[in-house]
């Protein structure tokens, strides 16, 4: 969690004004408004609120009412109109920080977050958080638009968060998504699937150990090169991603993202990081921590994982070297043996 | 020159056209390739971006040059089996009787016992490694190197394939071979009557040849 200090005094002291408070609206809990609001027949459209969904958000906790504190007693009829809390309220630093880019004149809190549905960066796989941005920045658009100073720009708009670059982050840190094939042809694209298709393909048992087969929450390359390699799960890979450390709204592009090698370069420390994000059947994701060195391994770690400059592996390298000092033995060492009985050939 | 020696047109011009443009591109590419993998320890071509772009470009070249190379001996010269493919004598006497000139008899001063005509080249030593070179080495770093531009719409193949590390792997195992190949081949090339002889000869085409027995009816200039 990245929130800062002076928020989480902000919150506290909000959540616990209104605990304390004699406050009449309380009395209307959060199940009472879903008794209407989470049923598709009481209230239509943008009214519906999924209570599955909203149950395990992050803003649960709070309830209906500490944002909609203003709601008329005879609601839903009556003239009063709810009152919606707006997050700068809550959420002082992060939207202060968004408040002060640019983009703030082109998109609001609520164009790209929900309130029934907000969820944390670490709560989401990576490439979904791009669902956000292609509402406003069409993908193929933005391909030819990055495509003029960024190689391969097909392959990093579809493969990394938009927030990896236009981020205010400094850090970055590997998470690994199981993506399944789409559809029975051969050369079918993979995707990410939902919780039901991954459930069904461990038997109802957790997702999780699918690849971690030793269920202790960790995984390790061994489990890894095992689940790479096992056929039953033949039609599953692990693509990867790279996400922010640290939540950021600064949407601007710093200017070391143009410099390839702040990702393109073996070293940092956050790139022996890694995480795998298994899907929660509430729609998040959760990440389990993996093994140190993992998308470095030579081949079977993450087979589908490589960005090169980082992730070369140290084996490859050292039969690289070896070929490489062979080219060298007749040059070496014919040509000593050359030298040695050069008066032979003074004809 | 003596009287008796001639000179034979060995090496005919887009041959000599596709061997430079090979060689620079090659070599362009072994050492943007180095920068692209190890970028914190070579940075030879300024920033990562143009190493990449440089990469691409000597690629290209080198894909280009190769069809022009192959399209050559096959449709025009209609040479290729000829002169890449070893034959069934080389293979039983002619790589072992190339071995003993290149390993033994060479530093007793003997001659080579092959004497290269347009029309058979290379010495069962050679044929063999070129044939390998050519035909299996540089093809499949090509491949590869178009798979590895081309990722995201190939991707369905690559996984096919064993997935992006194992292509990616192939592709530097075998630049590392072509790399181990440019030290060697160099060297061999300086192993002429003059160390400069068949270096020159890939320049401008003429190799001097003294044996006028073994001449065949190729395109020869009596001096
Ligand atoms: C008895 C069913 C019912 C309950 C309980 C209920 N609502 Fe509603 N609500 C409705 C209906 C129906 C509408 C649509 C009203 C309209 O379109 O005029 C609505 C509209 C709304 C709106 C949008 C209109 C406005 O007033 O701004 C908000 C916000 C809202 N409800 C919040 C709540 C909250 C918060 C609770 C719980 C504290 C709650 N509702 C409980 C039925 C209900
Ligand atoms: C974190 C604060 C927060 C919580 C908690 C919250 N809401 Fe909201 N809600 C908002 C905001 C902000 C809006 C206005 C969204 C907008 O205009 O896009 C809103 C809008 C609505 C609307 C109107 C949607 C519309 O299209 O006008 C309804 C209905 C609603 N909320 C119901 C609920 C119910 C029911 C709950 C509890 C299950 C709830 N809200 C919990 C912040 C919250
Ligand atoms: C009443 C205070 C309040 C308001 C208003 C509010 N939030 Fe929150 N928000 C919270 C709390 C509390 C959390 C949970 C923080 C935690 O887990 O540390 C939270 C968490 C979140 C998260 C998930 C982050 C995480 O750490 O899991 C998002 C996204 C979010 N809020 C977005 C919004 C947006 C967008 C709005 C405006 C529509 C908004 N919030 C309005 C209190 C609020
Ligand atoms: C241009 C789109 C965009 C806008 C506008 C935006 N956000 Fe976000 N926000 C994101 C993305 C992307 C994330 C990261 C993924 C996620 O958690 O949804 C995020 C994450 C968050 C989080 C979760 C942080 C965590 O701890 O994981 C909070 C809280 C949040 N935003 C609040 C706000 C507030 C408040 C505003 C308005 C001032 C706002 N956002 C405006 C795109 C946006
Ligand atoms: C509600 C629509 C909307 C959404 C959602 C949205 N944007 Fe934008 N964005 C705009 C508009 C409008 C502009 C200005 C015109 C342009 O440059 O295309 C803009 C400009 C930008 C710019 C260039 C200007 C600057 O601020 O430096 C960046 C970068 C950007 N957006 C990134 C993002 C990212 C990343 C996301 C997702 C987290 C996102 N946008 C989501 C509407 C949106
Ligand atoms: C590899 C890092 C990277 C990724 C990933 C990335 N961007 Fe960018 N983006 C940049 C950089 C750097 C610039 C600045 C380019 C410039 O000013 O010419 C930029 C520029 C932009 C601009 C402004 C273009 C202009 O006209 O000035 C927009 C809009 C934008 N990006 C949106 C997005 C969206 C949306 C995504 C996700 C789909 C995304 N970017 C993914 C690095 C990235
Ligand atoms: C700077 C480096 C190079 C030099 C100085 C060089 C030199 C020569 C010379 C002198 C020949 C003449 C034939 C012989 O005696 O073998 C030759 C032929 C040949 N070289 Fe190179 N070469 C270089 C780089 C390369 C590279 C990088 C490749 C391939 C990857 C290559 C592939 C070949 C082949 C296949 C032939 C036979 C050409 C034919 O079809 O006639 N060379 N080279």
């Amino acid at each position: 969690m990245n929130r800062s200090y002076p928020d989480k005094v902000l919150l506290v002291a909000f959540l616990w004004a209104l605990l304390l408070a004699p406050c009449p609206l309380m009395a209307m809990e959060s199940e009472d408004c879903l008794m209407c609001h989470g049923d598709a027949d009481m209230v239509s459209g943008s009214l519906v609120i999924e209570p599955r969904t909203f149950d395990t958000t992050a803003h649960a906790i709070l309830g209906c009412v500490v944002c909609h504190d203003a709601i008329g007693d005879d609601h839903p009829g009556g003239s009063t109109k709810t009152s919606r809390a707006t997050c700068l309220d809550c959420h002082d630093s992060l939207g202060h920080e968004y408040q002060m880019t640019t983009h703030a004149a082109y998109a609001s809190c609520g164009d790209c977050h929900n309130p029934h549905e907000a969820r944390g960066m670490k709560e989401m796989a990576g490439y979904d958080m791009n669902t956000k941005c292609v509402q406003c920045h069409e993908s193929q658009m933005m391909v030819e638009i990055h495509k003029e100073w960024l190689p391969q720009a097909d392959l990093h708009i579809a493969k990394l968060p938009c927030i990896t670059c236009h981020t205010g982050s400094q850090r970055y840190e590997i998470v690994l998504n199981i993506v399944a094939k789409e559809n029975d042809r051969i050369f079918s694209r993979y995707e990410l699937p939902d919780y039901q298709t991954l459930k069904e393909v461990s038997d109802g048992r957790d997702i999780l150990s699918l690849i971690d087969t030793s269920g202790d929450d960790f995984i390790s390359i061994k489990e890894l090169r095992h689940f790479n390699l096992n056929p039953e799960y033949k039609e599953l890979r692990l693509e990867g991603t790279l996400v922010p450390s640290d939540v950021s709204h600064q949407l601007s592009t710093l200017d070391n993202r143009y410099d390839c090698t702040f990702c393109h370069v073996s070293g940092p420390q956050s790139l022996q990081t890694s995480f795998l994000a298994i899907p929660k059947q509430d729609g998040g994701y959760r990440r389990v921590a993996v093994e140190q060195g993992a998308v470095l391994d030579a081949v079977y770690g993450t087979p589908d994982f490589y960005m090169i400059g980082t992730t070369r592996s140290a084996s490859m390298n050292i039969i690289g070297l070896l070929i490489i000092s062979g080219g060298l033995v007749m040059p070496v060492g014919h040509g000593l043996l050359r030298f040695l009985t050069r008066k032979n050939r003074q004809h | 020159m003596a009287e008796h020696t001639k000179k034979v047109y060995l090496q005919p011009i887009p041959v000599r056209i596709w061997h430079w443009l090979n060689a620079l591109g090659i070599v362009t590419l072994a050492v943007s390739g180095a920068q692209i993998r190890f970028p914190e320890y070579i940075t030879l071509l300024g920033s990562y971006k143009s190493a990449i772009y440089l990469h691409n470009t000597a690629g290209f070249v080198v894909a280009l040059s190769f069809t022009l190379w192959f399209f050559y001996y096959v449709f025009i010269a209609r040479s290729m089996a000829n002169i890449y493919v070893p034959k069934a004598e080389d293979l039983k006497t002619g790589l072992l009787r190339q071995a003993k000139f290149y390993f033994l008899t060479y530093f007793l001063g003997w001659e080579n016992p092959h004497h290269p005509t347009p029309k058979n080249k290379f010495n069962p030593m050679q044929k063999s490694a070129y044939l390998a070179i050519m035909f299996v080495l540089m093809p499949l770093v090509s491949l590869t190197g178009i798979f590895l531009t081309n990722v995201e719409p190939l991707r369905g193949v690559i996984v096919m394939m064993g997935g992006l590390k194992i292509l990616m792997s192939v592709h530097f195992l075998l630049a590392c071979c072509l790399i181990a190949f440019l030290p060697t081949h160099v060297y061999l090339t300086t192993l002429g009557r003059t160390p400069m002889e068949h270096i020159k000869t890939m320049w401008t085409g003429w190799e001097d040849e003294i044996d006028v027995a073994e001449e065949d009816e190729g395109r020869v200039a009596l001096h």
